[in-house]
């Protein structure tokens, strides 16, 4: 499985996935312009392209996406505060599985400040099985056999602590981004035998520290963890 | 989230060492002059007061909150209510127990008697805008004015709310300050909020106006309480117990609804036409005859049997004689051929294959 990251964060988030015969854009939360630098002009290429939820930073460029002849895909309500339509546009909904090429996607409810936010649970012919999930305070269920994890590891308690003075603001982050402590817990709650890369998103600019997160699910897992695409 | 150590299992017995605990913590602020009580509270009324409500209440399986909570959640409780000048027979605050925990949760009228008194508010009053209505308002120096605002009777429809706003007038020269929230605003805040505020029986659904009034004031109140008092221990206190209930919500939230029944994907059933994109199932195809073996996973054999037989999660579980997932014994494709079989109908003798 190829995973590129393009952009994760607050700030935009776009991700390249691919079997090597579907291939898919995850998120389209950046520029349509920096998506097609990032995939190096061969948006056409895509498959498909799956939106967990409305919010800018992840569906920014969802209308272009769609007018460049892409499928989108998306919860009704996402498709609704984003006023969406169109014969490229797919509504799905929560537990209900679908396919795209040789993409098997289930999506999963997830607890977001959102109209209706999705997390994805998918798998391919090359018995490979990708869990993406972000901007959530939990996830709600737990996986069996994922070889790829791309999960959300936004703050950390001490640092948000620490860093963010309002407490609107904190109470907001808690309610809406999944914690490392949380991170953790889903993580010693799944087995993790087969899994053979693990991806950490959106970080926070303030309230994380990327070689910490990184450090503390390596050794927790022993698996190789890259964290938002670096791999250093 | 500061918190005292919390000892687990120590239910109080006796009420008055938590009470005197809390009287000489608060006697310690108020004489290093970090605190400033109003000049009417009575500390030991107050606590008095708050005893009397704790001995009445009850958490969510309806055990009296004294003998559940630990020690020092009381204590803290208490803190925070005293901390802010609240008094709970006012129903200015009352107390909620979060498991072992609890927390004192100050009211909307809490909030608006805060105001008044640690930021000098004389008024505040908030009004709903309807479609329809005129409305202006400026914004100089971040400061927001409403400089009009008519309305005609008409107008008025609890469907038709497009904002609300609050204003908060002050006894001394200082500008009056005002709070707006767009309908979007308001109903992103509610959805925050524990209860169900889009079921038709929620007190959000039945009296919108009254409930986005009440959001977008305690918003005004609480924007200007943070910048008006210059006490770091009233403010921790203030904030605290919003952020403690958050916190603490998020922790039971994910106690008990992370990390639970597993979900799968799979293309098992399906063939893949390489190249070719498939869409969503068809729900009007014709069913293929299935195979239990393929069914690997609980959440797998629910979802086949309502398919199937058109039964609730709920009525496989009562099939299988089990109250709840984590009950099953049986394989998920032992269950489905056990559901199977009952609905096959009783002309079936047990040993007899289940028909598909």
């Amino acid at each position: 499985m190829e995973i590129k990251v393009l952009a994760s964060g607050s700030s935009g988030n776009a991700y390249f996935v691919s079997d090597g015969k579907t291939p898919l854009l995850l998120e389209a939360g950046i520029s349509f312009r920096l998506i097609r630098q990032g995939l190096n002009f061969e948006v056409s290429r895509l498959a498909g392209c799956l939106i967990s939820h409305e919010h800018q930073d992840h569906a920014r460029a969802a209308h272009e996406v769609m007018r460049a002849g892409i499928d989108c895909y998306m919860s009704r309500g996402t498709a609704e505060v984003l006023k969406l339509q169109g014969h490229r546009l797919h509504i799905i909904e929560a537990l209900a599985q679908f396919r795209i090429g040789t993409w098997a996607i289930k999506p999963f409810q997830v607890h977001h400040g959102a109209a209706e936010p999705l997390g994805f649970l998918m798998a391919n012919q090359f018995h490979e099985k990708l869990l993406f999930a972000t901007d959530t305070a939990y996830i709600p269920h737990r996986f069996e056999g994922l070889t790829h994890l791309m999960v959300e590891a936004n703050y950390s308690l001490p640092l948000l602590r620490d860093n963010t003075p309002s407490s609107e603001l904190r109470q907001s982050i808690l309610q809406d981004h999944m914690s490392l402590e949380t991170l953790v817990g889903m993580l010693r709650a799944n087995d993790l035998s087969k899994v053979e890369e693990i991806h950490l998103l959106h970080l926070s600019g303030s309230n994380s520290d990327a070689d910490m997160f990184k450090r503390k699910v390596q050794e927790i897992t022993g698996k190789p963890v890259y964290v938002g695409g670096k791999h250093g | 989230m500061e918190k005292t150590p919390e000892k687990k299992g120590t239910a109080v017995t006796k009420p008055f060492d938590v009470v005197a605990l809390v009287t000489t913590k608060l006697r310690t602020y108020t004489d290093d002059k970090e605190l400033i009580l109003p000049e009417n509270y009575s500390i030991e009324n107050a606590l008095k007061s708050a005893w009397l409500v704790l001995q009445e209440t009850v958490d969510r399986d309806k055990r009296p909150v004294l003998q559940v909570c630990s020690q020092a959640s009381i204590a803290n409780a208490l803190l925070d209510m005293a901390v802010q000048g609240l008094n709970p027979g006012k129903d200015q605050c009352y107390f909620i127990a979060y498991g072992q925990k609890l927390v004192c949760q100050r009211s909307y009228f809490g909030t608006m008697a805060v105001a008044e008194r640690v930021a000098g508010a004389s008024d505040i009053w908030a009004e709903v805008v309807y479609e329809g209505d005129k409305f202006e308002y400026a914004i100089s120096h971040n400061r927001k004015t409403v400089t009009k605002h008519e309305q005609e009777l008409e107008n008025i429809k609890p469907g038709a709310i497009v904002a609300a706003y609050c204003v908060i007038e002050f006894s001394t020269s200082k500008p009056s300050f005002t709070e707006i929230m767009t309908i979007e605003q308001i109903k992103k805040a509610w959805a925050k909020s524990k209860t169900d505020t889009d079921s038709p029986t929620s007190v959000h659904s039945q009296f919108p106006e009254e409930m986005a009034k009440r959001t977008v004031t305690n918003r005004a109140c609480k924007a200007i309480i943070n910048s008006s008092s210059d006490s770091n221990l009233f403010l921790e206190h203030f904030n605290r117990s919003d952020e403690e209930q958050t916190g603490i919500e998020l922790e039971a939230g994910i106690k008990e609804n992370a990390n639970q029944g597993i979900i799968d994907v799979g293309l098992d059933d399906e063939e893949i036409v390489e190249g070719q994109l498939v869409g969503t199932e068809d729900p009007k195809s014709p069913k293929p005859s299935r195979n239990p073996a393929g069914l690997k996973t609980v959440e797998a054999m629910l979802k086949a049997c309502f398919d199937d037989f058109g039964l609730q999660p709920k009525q496989v579980l009562a099939e299988l004689g089990v109250s709840g997932q984590t009950e099953i014994k049986e394989s998920p494709a032992d269950c489905y051929t056990r559901v199977a079989a009952v609905m096959a109908g009783p002309k079936k003798g047990p040993g007899e294959e289940p028909g598909f």
